[in-house]
């Protein structure tokens, strides 16, 4: 089997292709980016998309969308204009058997809630509300975040977590469609692998998360709870001071900046002098505060990452999208999974090479380090991303949450055989790898 | 023609609890007193100054003004007004909080006998009462400032309710706004914070659950006693929970209101009605359902939680109380559990009259025997049955009373506990010593012995051992001490020749020489006997002492270190004591935490280790971030952060600093001299 690791920037994007005899069947996991790297083409995401649709041959077998971040499925977005293919069209083209997400997209789950008796049911609801929320409050704060004038660094990070965040409306929309034309696989935990036999035969495609509420204690009743009533809370007051419709979102509609009428904003510079210095130490704990909330916004996203361990071949390959040791926790309290995941051959390292998306615990677990002298393949790392674009550390608040973060880095390249798309130069779109697998 | 003398009180209008409360549909309000300054437009004061800057929408609002009247004093310009412009005005929302932060200062100041400082650099708070849009509020040492946010009451979010939401707030006008500048017991809690975080700057340390508990628990106490000191609040509770809901046959008379059932004032049904009305009134604002995201959840459980109710939790699950934030509410159940025993045992001294008697005789003097039977009331016999009613406003008055005192009591306690590491039971025997200081003669209210047995029942039992007829309070200290090269009158009033002092007793005060010792404040206070206006003159120092050491080292000390704690691991110890000179220079009391005590320090540290880890010592101050952190849980709101994985740098130095540690000579022949002379920044001492 190959591995194709494409140059999206700050993004992942990787093709899988299976080798049956002269067949070839092809997995799809993630397309997205929110940066392009510096000197890359315009068209790069488009010149992205015709070489899957070229080297599959126009036909995808599986697609998986770990989560619904930009940087992951901002390539299925279709393109508003009919004459013109999008990225998402062209993708689509390709007619997938399978698409995977996690079960917090399952769009049924709104509809069941309505008329749900069960909790079960109830919770969904809850959660797909949340999930709405949500993104009201990132459109909120990157709208608040302008008339704040703050640090470069901390507009960055707001910016970078924000975007990430917002509704990609297009990109879930086709991606839901596309499921609907062939299979939908809604997933979470199990401990059976999927039946991805006629699409895949021989490989084993398990789902090691993201929990569902039963099965998380992070995210039983109480505390879902608290967290659908935190969003709600934070998306009415994230909405004044935005006149008119938020991001078409009719829920909150203001024609007003906050509670009281006929209140205009000051300029800095003209407020008395006496103020100026609360002023902006004022703006500044907004800002944190709004980085704190698009933060956690953001974890909360990752952690809906589908998880996936694809065995073939007596090979391993660990997708874990950009899951955090909160979506891990499940999985890693099962004995049988910690002891699979021991001879993990080939690892995409989470969130392009962020602290929290990659838990020490499942490092440790992994026995084919360099250092453990694995005598076979030393562990293969891919890792997606770019430099620069959360630059992190300036904060002396903030000092490990640069992406990549530099000492991962340098675990990985000491203890592994590691990839990362920064290792291309700008005329190559992919770098392709074989992953040798065990004749059968 | 002298013009007339300058009026020393100002009176202002606030909002009682919070626009929830109400009567007859119109917003409780109160007419309360605060000391008169020369406000300039804001108003700006020169201990607060109102900044109405709001960072979600980048407005500011224009000043408050006030106009001079002929006698001197400030128009109130919302005397009587209507619940609209309560509301909706701004400028209103400036003078609650203005008004409500100074009476807070003032009461402080008069318990304490003396100015209070912040724990900041300058001498005004600022205060921002449309801070920014969330439902949140509170104090941040770094921008000298209270912040309180706003937020729009959303409706409940019925997930049967698609269409109704979509109709939800199309029109500003229907979306009513909740402000937490319009909170009493929110501006009292947070102003309690900064005036406790300006006495006892230390207490924000990492340290016990108590002390973790203690800022938070102590806030909400000075809260529900500043509320309950206001006679139009307790009129109202009394109103709604005696009057409107009186129970089954408990007698009424029909002609006259004012009077109250005296057989419903059995302590368990006063409790009831009182507390929990207290509770229900406080909570209704932000608690819909279960919508509780602010703190008001806090306050309510404090005030339910029953000695019996506290006994059968501890039962269920004994480590419960053990959280900090819990911990905090146990100490607030003691001191209202307290406040409750004193009105209901006062109350019950009253002359309690029958229907027919109520015109023809006045109420019955205070002050008898404590033993007396309580059925011994004037003009009836003891034979006659405890039947008939008491003048309300009487039991109002008292119950006004009572709170005020009982806060005098627990704001002067602060003078009397050790500036570090504080545990309840410390606080316990400074509340008892500092009002036996200044009120020797209890007989009235025996409020010391409430005390006592309220936080019995509790499990907190006051640190001090000593019996006798005034059990728990401090002892003098038994040592002599030298005052031949040390200036008095300089000592009094200067921190350099308090340490000289201290340094030249620092064997009989018991100090960890090798530590960095640093005098925290020299203050003196002036203090009036209620009973019999006599003055007691007293200076309160505050001396703290820190120490960093290797866990290796600490063990050596016979301190005990949490068995996976590495032997390199940097560990801060703090010490220190607060000293009570009386007017002569002399030594009353050394309420002291020693740096090296096993018992103490083992327990810190274990709680510590297991709760936060090494994050627990990291050098960059975490006290503020500590602070902040408690204070978002208690306000409940979801999330909140756990990092406890640990870093990728953690795990890879680790081995480095394995290596390293087998070239270190061993720890015998390292002196303590090489321990950090680290200023943690919680001290200010430059500009």
């Amino acid at each position: 089997m190959t591995l194709r690791s494409y140059q999206v920037g700050f993004g992942d994007c990787f093709l899988l292709t299976f080798h049956y005899g002269t067949q070839r069947r092809h997995m799809l996991i993630d397309f997205g980016s929110t940066a392009k790297p510096k000197g890359a083409p315009k068209e790069l995401m488009m010149m992205v998309a015709e070489d899957i649709r070229r080297h599959c041959e126009n036909k995808l077998h599986v697609l998986v969308a770990t989560h619904r971040h930009q940087d992951h499925i901002g390539g299925f977005a279709t393109s508003s204009d009919p004459d013109k293919e999008g990225t998402g069209d062209i993708i689509r083209s390709c007619i997938p058997n399978v698409v995977i997400m996690p079960w917090t997209e399952d769009p049924k789950a709104e509809t069941d809630a309505k008329h749900a008796t069960t909790i079960e049911g109830k919770e969904l609801a809850l959660a797909r509300n949340t999930l709405r929320d949500m993104e009201m409050v990132a459109a909120s704060v990157t709208e608040e975040e302008k008339h704040l004038r703050f640090g470069y660094s901390l507009s960055e990070h707001l910016a970078f977590l924000g975007e990430d965040n917002l509704k990609n409306a297009s990109a879930v929309k086709n991606l839901i469609a596309m499921g609907k034309a062939s299979r939908a696989l809604f997933v979470r935990y199990e401990e059976e692998p999927l039946d991805l036999e006629s699409e895949l035969p021989g490989v084993t495609v398990r789902v090691l998360g993201p929990p569902d509420l039963t099965q998380s204690e992070e995210i039983v009743s109480m505390r879902s709870k608290d967290a659908a009533q935190f969003w709600m809370l934070q998306a009415a007051a994230g909405s004044t001071g935005k006149a008119g419709k938020v991001n078409g979102n009719e829920k909150y509609v203001f024609d007003s900046a906050g509670p009281f009428r006929d209140a205009v904003p000051t300029a800095p510079h003209l407020a008395p002098p006496h103020t100026r210095w609360f002023i902006r130490r004022m703006n500044a704990i907004r800002g944190s505060q709004l980085l704190r909330l698009v933060r956690v916004l953001d974890n909360v996203m990752n952690n809906t990452s589908v998880i996936l361990l694809i065995e073939v071949g007596g090979r391993k390959l660990l997708f874990p999208g950009d899951a955090q040791i909160e979506n891990w926790n499940y999985a890693l309290s099962k004995p049988d999974v910690v002891e699979r995941l021991k001879d993990v051959d080939v690892y995409k390292v989470g969130h392009h090479g962020s602290r929290n998306a990659n838990p020490l615990s499942v490092w440790h677990g992994f026995k084919k380090k360099r250092s453990n002298k694995p005598g076979g393949a030393v562990l293969q790392t891919f890792m997606s991303t770019m430099a620069g674009k959360h630059p992190g550390g300036h904060n002396p608040k903030d000092p490990h949450t640069e992406v990549p973060r530099e000492s991962l880095v340098e675990a990985l390249k000491k203890e592994t055989d590691h990839f990362s798309t920064q290792m291309l130069d700008s005329e190559n779109v992919f770098k392709e790898f074989e992953i040798k697998l065990d004749s059968p | 023609m002298s013009s007339p003398a300058p009026r020393r009180t100002q009176e202002l209008t606030i909002i009682a609890q919070d626009p929830s409360v109400r009567v007859n549909g119109n917003i409780l309000t109160a007419q309360i007193s605060i000391p008169a300054e020369e406000l300039a437009p804001g108003p700006r004061g020169y201990r607060v100054q109102i900044v109405d800057y709001d960072s979600s929408t980048g407005v500011l609002h224009p000043p408050l003004e006030y106009r001079i009247l002929e006698d001197g004093t400030y128009n109130d310009p919302f005397y009587r007004e209507k619940n609209e412009v309560l509301l909706n005005d701004p400028q209103f929302h400036a003078q609650n909080v203005y008004a409500i932060i100074m009476r807070t200062l003032s009461r402080f100041e008069f318990a304490l006998g003396r100015r209070v400082g912040w724990s900041f650099l300058g001498h005004q708070l600022q205060v921002a009462p449309h801070a920014f849009s969330d439902a949140n509020a509170f104090y941040s040492k770094d921008d000298r400032a209270l912040l309180f946010g706003y937020f729009p009451k959303a409706d409940k979010p019925s997930v049967d309710n698609e269409s109704e939401q979509e109709n939800l707030v199309k029109d500003p006008q229907r979306c009513s706004w909740v402000f937490t500048c319009l909170s009493h017991d929110v501006i009292v809690h947070e102003t309690t914070h900064a005036l406790l975080d300006g006495l006892r700057r230390r207490y924000t340390d990492p340290s016990s659950p108590e002390q973790a508990g203690f800022h938070e628990g102590f806030a909400d106490i000075v809260a529900l006693l500043s509320i309950f000191s206001l006679p139009q609040v307790v009129n109202l509770i009394i109103d709604k929970h005696f009057i409107e809901k009186r129970k089954e046959g408990a007698k009424v008379v029909e002609d006259d209101p004012q009077l109250i059932d005296v057989e419903s004032l059995r302590f368990e049904e006063l409790r009831e009605s009182l507390l929990t009305g207290l509770a229900e009134e406080i909570g209704n604002e932000l608690d819909d359902d279960e919508m509780s995201g602010v703190r008001k959840g806090a306050l309510r459980r404090s005030v339910k939680l029953t000695p019996a109710e506290y006994s059968m939790e501890k039962l269920i699950d004994p480590d419960q109380f053990d959280e900090p934030h819990l911990r905090g509410e146990v100490l607030v159940a003691a001191v209202m559990n307290a406040f409750l025993l004193v009105w209901v045992k006062r109350i019950r001294t009253l002359g309690s009259k029958t229907a027919r008697d109520q015109r023809s005789h006045s109420d019955s003097p205070p002050a008898k025997p404590d033993n007396a039977s309580p059925r011994y009331v004037d003009n009836i016999g003891p034979q006659e049955e405890i039947s008939g009613f008491l003048s309300r406003a009487r039991v109002v008055e008292e119950g006004a009373a009572v709170a005020d005192y009982l806060l005098t009591m627990v704001i002067r306690a602060l003078d009397y506990s050790p500036p570090t590491d504080l545990e309840f039971s410390d606080f316990l025997s400074a509340m008892l010593t500092a009002d036996r200081e200044i009120r020797p003669d209890d007989s009235k209210y025996r409020f010391r012995q409430t005390l006592l047995q309220s936080f019995e029942e509790y499990e907190i039992r006051p640190t001090s051992k000593t019996s006798g007829p005034e059990p728990g309070i401090w002892e003098p200290p038994t040592c002599a001490l030298r005052y031949d090269r040390i200036r008095l009158d300089s000592m009094l009033r200067d921190p350099d020749e308090m340490f000289r002092f201290i340094w030249e007793n620092r064997k009989e005060l018991g100090l960890e020489e090798n530590a960095y010792t640093r005098v925290i404040s020299v203050r003196p206070s002036v203090r009036i006997n209620p009973d019999d206006g006599f003055v007691l003159r007293e200076t309160v120092a505050e001396y703290y002492q820190y120490l960093s050491l290797r866990a290796l080292e600490v063990k050596h000390l016979g301190i005990k270190i949490p068995p996976d704690m590495r032997d390199d691991q940097e560990v801060r110890l703090y010490g220190g004591a607060a000293l009570i000179f009386n007017e002569f220079g002399q030594l009353k009391f050394n309420v002291r935490n020693r740096l090296l005590n096993p018992r103490k320090q083992t327990s810190r540290l274990e709680h510590l280790w297991n709760s936060e880890g090494s994050q627990a010592f990291e050098v960059e101050d975490p006290s503020q971030k500590r602070f902040a952190e408690m204070h978002r849980i208690r306000y409940g709101t979801f999330p909140i952060d756990t990092d406890t994985e640990g870093d990728w740098e953690d795990g890879y130095a680790h081995e480095k600093i394995e290596e390293g540690l087998k070239e270190i000579t061993a720890p015998e022949h390292q002196s303590f001299e090489e321990a950090d002379e680290f200023v943690p920044s919680g001290q200010i001492d430059s500009p």
